[in-house]
């Protein structure tokens, strides 16, 4: 039992993570390996705001707004001009995912730092015992799903969205400004990315390096689901559930390995991953 | 120009020869000097000064395999510094657990080589199949460290998990001894990456870069080229990984990791990709502050790193090698160093194409081609033979499915039913590479060469697969068929063998395309639109090569063409398709005279047209 | 209402270094179809791609309705009123019919009077809205993407090959839509065409383009016309 919400959890704090970067990968075309970066933003704005004694619940909307402005100015001075260099925006991302981190340390120090959680204890469920926050984690996920998915399917913006996720050249030719379609959609991501690096935090721990992990898991996760939030879900449901399971029965290191490993095979033999064709 | 005067040209073959060999003179001298550099290096530096550089040249090794890989090749590579780890490991394991003998260490050293080149095939066969997406290729190299530095933190003991091994006994020799073998490993690499970018076998690598599909219809087999070479920079960063061991006796998992592997790209970003010099003048002298700056200000230089890197990236992709140069020229007011040595093109001996002495063979044979895009059919039941010594015309309406058809005879992995047989050859699912060796050589719609490299280059990389060229030094001649000097000829490419591909006119783009295809020695000729964006003169005069082509080299010309004007002076037969089927196959006159085609052509049926 | 709809002036533009369109002059005034009439891989697409902002103008300008939108990015050009429908990959195939007719508005305000008007012209497009565009047959999504350029009630039309692969009844329907709605709006319509016969039913003028160069044009009324064209586009 504990070991199917350990799956459960893990698939969603997986999917808060990487539904930035896909938003972004299937808009932009670009991988942002800033991703890591603006999650450990997020940890950051957590920490200042659980350290000003304000209620933790907050940070989560500080850390959103902190990511998105951050994502704002990036894609004017830097991203913008790699449109048509994908690999170049790959590297361009990646240092500033250094800048960030060394920015951080600068102002907080290299040091390991506990955030206080928004609620602590465990809860009853079906005879096993649980950590709330985890549970927690889960609905936020969930939450997070469904607004995004009725923001891409039941508004104008979302429309608009797909429309240039699908064939830009042709809905540039409808009138839509993709420029700020990707504008919006390259801040949203790097606030979305910020809010999750402010959820997981409260499990772990804060340092200034804590983003390149998820990034990697993130990014393998992308790759996998093409461009597709549903696919997401799945992908993180199957390889964030192996991830628990090589950890639990075989060696927890390894277990950080699964999802790189598995996705960079299962792309080898289906270059699609786990989206429809 | 006449084939005398090409062959006259010949004789002056030597000066260009002796030009090369003052290249690799130019080398073996800069070689020299630099090797006495390091030889008085640990005399005159201080001490901290040279267990530095030991370090900074053992990592510059590396990231000159990172410059070939990405900056010549054009795979984007975070994966070297597991290669570094895999030989760094060796040495650190056998020594710590076998102990240190010169047995150990020699066995230790081809461990390092072996376990780095082995590690390299594998991910170059996963990371370099055959349609394999770039991005998906940089995504193997960016899980290969990480999983090596994994195994190393999970291996306990064995490995020493997070905090590595220490301690180990390695070789006892004295640290200007490892300077001066560290140097001269350095140098000597560099020197001999340096001859190779630059001989003949060398613009493979950039004609990869350019173009990877022209490279797999040109019959290189470019995922076997990129394999090759990932085993060779293995190989190396694994030699620089085993000595790093054996001089700093200590291994942490770190040094095989994703974090190392991008710090390597940022020094070649920095020193200038594609240059060679650059990224190891980027590494010492990154590296070097690095170990001296660090400790008074270690975040912010490191952000200072950081923002360089991004500013580059951006606003400076060629990094500051280059910048360096030019601003050098400019200090002693020279011009542009010419790189390009004067080629002379010399006719080939052709060898007779087997399928003509067999008799009664066909150049080319479908059987029911047929091709689907899901529901969607775009090809269905296509059949037909061609002879050699025919130019046979594919027409029809937008969307009949002609291009499609020319992939599915050069691309075995194309059609979605039915057989190909080039010169009796069944194609059955084989690559380009492998169609070409078949005979099948295919232009492309728009022009499609290598941007830079020059014309003589580009068609020595068409000559690739029928002459292994050189992997140290450039061949003063260049020999081509008969059918592809005459379109340099014709077309005055021969005035700019040594200008860069994408200096060349839209018509010269095509012309060269052409010559390079035919440099090929094909038997059956593939030509999408070749004269698509071309001026009357240029037509016309294309249109007589191919008529010449065909008849006097007697080629099997399949021609895709809009401008039916075109395709009625100069075509023996024509096949009309229409929606994915044949819906003629006749003479010239039959189409001209067909009404159905009329109607197909003009969407419906015009009233008073007549063939003008 | 003196100004022209569209007006283009010596106009060259293509892909890389080469040029697919040369020195190309045309008016369309308001009220008025025009049709460039020629064969595959003359320059006729090129031609609006480049009126449209996806291709780089080598020389030469473009005005509409006396506004100088030479070099604007496609969205600004789209927002002058002008609807561009493409020959190839035209509509979101994944995205329902709905959908597709939403983002031929700038604003859903506008969606129900413009399905009303719509509806009347193609009166199976209201029953199909939550169906997949790709899942129409070929005449059907023609016709979705006539009707959707003409949610917007442009005031320019630029139309590339719509007849393409229909059979002769839609081809007429279409016709029909393109006048009426030309009569009604005094919408601007230019037509990129090889069907001749559907181009002389609909238009008032034609140029005939042929290797990127306009070799011939005139009054559809004219007596010759036909002669004319089929003289240029002969086998």
């Amino acid at each position: 039992m504990s070991q199917l919400l350990d799956i459960l959890t893990t698939a969603a704090i997986l999917y808060a993570v990487a539904a930035g970067l896909l938003i972004v990968f299937g808009v932009m075309k670009i991988i942002n390996f800033a991703h890591g970066g603006f999650l450990t933003v997020g940890g950051y704005s957590a920490l200042a705001v659980t350290k000003l004694g304000i209620d933790p619940w907050f940070a989560l909307a500080f850390a959103f707004v902190i990511g998105f402005v951050c994502g704002m100015i990036i894609e004017r001075l830097v991203v913008r001009p790699l449109y048509s260099r994908p690999l170049d925006a790959i590297l361009a991302t990646w240092g500033l995912g250094i800048i960030i981190g060394q920015v951080i340390t600068l102002a907080f120090g290299r040091e390991v730092q506990f955030v206080q959680s928004p609620v602590t204890g465990a809860v009853g469920l079906l005879g096993a015992s649980y950590s709330e926050y985890r549970l927690i984690l889960v609905v936020i996920a969930v939450v997070l799903a469904v607004a995004l998915g009725l923001i891409l399917n039941g508004t104008r913006l979302g429309l608009v969205t797909r429309a240039v996720i699908m064939n830009e050249d042709l809905a540039r030719g409808l009138g839509i400004n993709s420029g700020l379609v990707r504008f919006a959609t390259f801040s949203l991501g790097a606030g979305l990315a910020s809010l999750a690096g402010a959820l997981i935090t409260p499990l772990s721990s804060v340092d200034p390096n804590m983003g390149v992990p998820w990034l990697v898991n993130a990014f393998m996760l992308v790759m996998v689901s093409g461009v597709s939030l549903v696919s997401l879900a799945f992908a993180c449901l199957v390889l964030g559930g192996a991830q628990v399971l090589v950890s639990t029965y075989g060696n927890p290191i390894l277990g950080g390995l699964t999802i790189v490993v598995l996705a960079a095979l299962v792309l080898r033999f289906r270059a699609q991953g786990f989206a429809r064709d | 120009m006449s084939n005398g005067t090409i062959t006259g040209a010949a004789t002056m073959a030597s000066q260009p020869h002796r030009r090369s060999h003052a290249n690799l003179r130019n080398i073996a001298i800069l070689t020299v000097v630099a090797l006495l550099i390091v030889g008085v290096g640990p005399y005159v530096l201080p001490t901290y000064m040279v267990n530095s550089l030991i370090r900074a040249f053992l990592y510059a090794a590396v990231a000159l395999t990172v410059d070939v890989l990405w900056g010549y090749t054009g795979i984007l590579t975070f994966g070297q510094s597991a290669f570094f780890g895999i030989g760094a490991y060796a040495a650190g394991l056998v020594f710590t657990h076998l102990g240190f003998t010169p047995g150990y260490a020699t066995l230790s050293f081809f461990g390092a080589v072996f376990a780095a080149m082995l590690a390299a095939a594998i991910v170059g066969w996963l990371a370099f199949y055959h349609g394999a997406s770039p991005l998906y290729g940089s995504v193997i190299t960016l899980v290969l460290p990480i999983v090596v530095s994994q195994i190393l933190y999970s291996g306990g003991n064995f490995t020493g998990s997070s905090s590595g091994l220490s301690g180990f006994e390695s070789f006892d020799i004295s640290i200007e001894t490892w300077f001066w073998i560290a140097g001269a490993f350095l140098v000597l690499l560099t020197a001999g990456a340096w001859i190779f970018v630059r001989s003949d076998a060398g613009k493979i690598l950039i004609a990869i870069r350019d173009n990877e599909q022209r490279c797999e219809y040109l019959g290189i087999n470019v995922s076997r080229v990129k394999i090759l070479l990932l085993v060779v920079c293995a190989a190396i960063a694994g030699i620089a990984g085993y000595a790093f061991a054996g001089v700093q006796m200590v291994v942490a998992p770190e040094y095989a990791g994703f974090v190392f592997g991008t710090e390597l790209l940022i020094w070649v970003a920095l020193g200038g990709r594609g240059t060679l010099i650059g990224p190891v003048l980027g590494t010492l002298v990154l590296d070097v502050s690095t170990s001296y700056l660090s400790g008074n200000l270690p975040y912010v230089w490191k952000l200072i790193i950081g923002v360089a890197f991004v500013v580059v990236i951006v606003a400076l992709p060629g990094g500051l090698m280059p910048l360096a140069i030019a601003s050098w020229r400019r200090l002693l007011r020279r011009g542009r160093a010419v790189d390009a040595e004067t080629t002379v093109l010399v006719p080939a001996e052709e060898e007779p194409f087997a399928g003509l002495q067999g008799g009664g063979q066909h150049a080319l044979t479908l059987t029911e081609v047929s091709k689907h895009f899901g529901s969607l059919k775009v090809l269905e039941g296509i059949a037909f033979q061609a002879q050699r010594g025919e130019l046979l015309s594919l027409v029809g309406p937008n969307g009949a499915g002609k291009t499609t058809l020319m992939r599915c005879i050069a691309d075995g992995d194309e059609r979605s039913r039915g057989s190909i047989l080039i010169n009796d050859h069944d194609i059955q699912r084989l690559p380009p590479y492998s169609c070409v060796a078949f005979g099948v050589g295919r232009k492309f719609q728009t022009a499609n060469v290598f941007d830079s490299l020059t014309v003589a280059q580009a068609l020595r990389i068409a000559r690739t697969r029928l002459k292994r060229p050189s992997f140290w030094q450039r061949a003063p001649t260049l020999e081509l068929p008969q059918a592809a000097l005459q379109v340099i000829a014709a077309t005055g490419l021969d005035q700019h063998l040594d200008l860069e591909a994408r200096h060349l006119a839209h018509g010269q783009k095509q012309a060269l395309e052409l010559a390079m295809v035919l440099a090929l020695e094909p038997s059956v000729l593939l030509l999408d639109e070749p004269t698509a964006g071309l001026t009357k003169p240029e037509r016309t005069r294309i249109g007589g090569i191919l008529v010449d082509l065909a008849t006097a080299h007697r080629l099997c010309i399949l021609l895709v063409e809009h401008d039916l004007d075109f395709v009625r002076e100069i075509s023996s037969r024509v096949i009309v398709l229409h929606q994915g089927k044949i819906v003629l196959d006749g003479t010239v006159s039959e189409v001209v005279e067909s009404e159905l085609v009329r109607s197909i052509y003009s969407g419906a049926v015009l009233p008073s047209a007549s063939a003008a | 209402m003196s100004a022209n709809a569209l007006e283009v002036t010596g106009l060259s533009s293509g892909y890389g270094e080469a040029l697919v369109v040369r020195d190309i002059a045309l008016v369309v005034k308001p009220g008025e179809i025009f049709s460039l009439l020629g064969k595959n891989g003359m320059g006729k697409s090129t031609l609006l791609k480049t009126l449209m902002g996806y291709l780089p103008i080598k020389s030469g300008s473009v005005r509409v309705f006396d506004r100088d939108i030479t070099g604007q990015p496609p969205h600004r050009v789209a927002r002058q009123a002008i609807a561009y429908s493409p020959q190839e990959k035209a509509l979101f195939q994944d995205l329902t019919v709905e959908d597709n007719l939403r983002l031929g508005l700038r604003d859903d305000a506008q969606f129900d009077p413009g399905l009303d008007r719509i509806g009347k012209v193609f009166n199976f497009l209201p029953t199909r809205l939550k169906q997949r565009a790709g899942t129409l047959s070929g005449g059907e999504q023609k016709m979705l993407l006539v009707a959707r350029a003409l949610m917007s009630e442009p005031k320019i039309m630029l139309i590339d090959e719509i007849s393409e692969g229909l059979q002769p009844s839609v081809i007429d329907r279409l016709a029909g839509v393109l006048r009426a709605e030309r009569d009604r709006a005094g919408t601007a319509i230019l037509l990129i065409e090889q069907n001749v016969k559907f181009a002389l039913s609909v238009a008032d003028r034609y140029a005939v383009l042929k290797m990127g160069e306009i070799m011939d044009r005139g009054d559809v009324g004219e007596p010759d016309a036909e002669s004319r064209i089929a003289a240029q586009l002969s086998v």
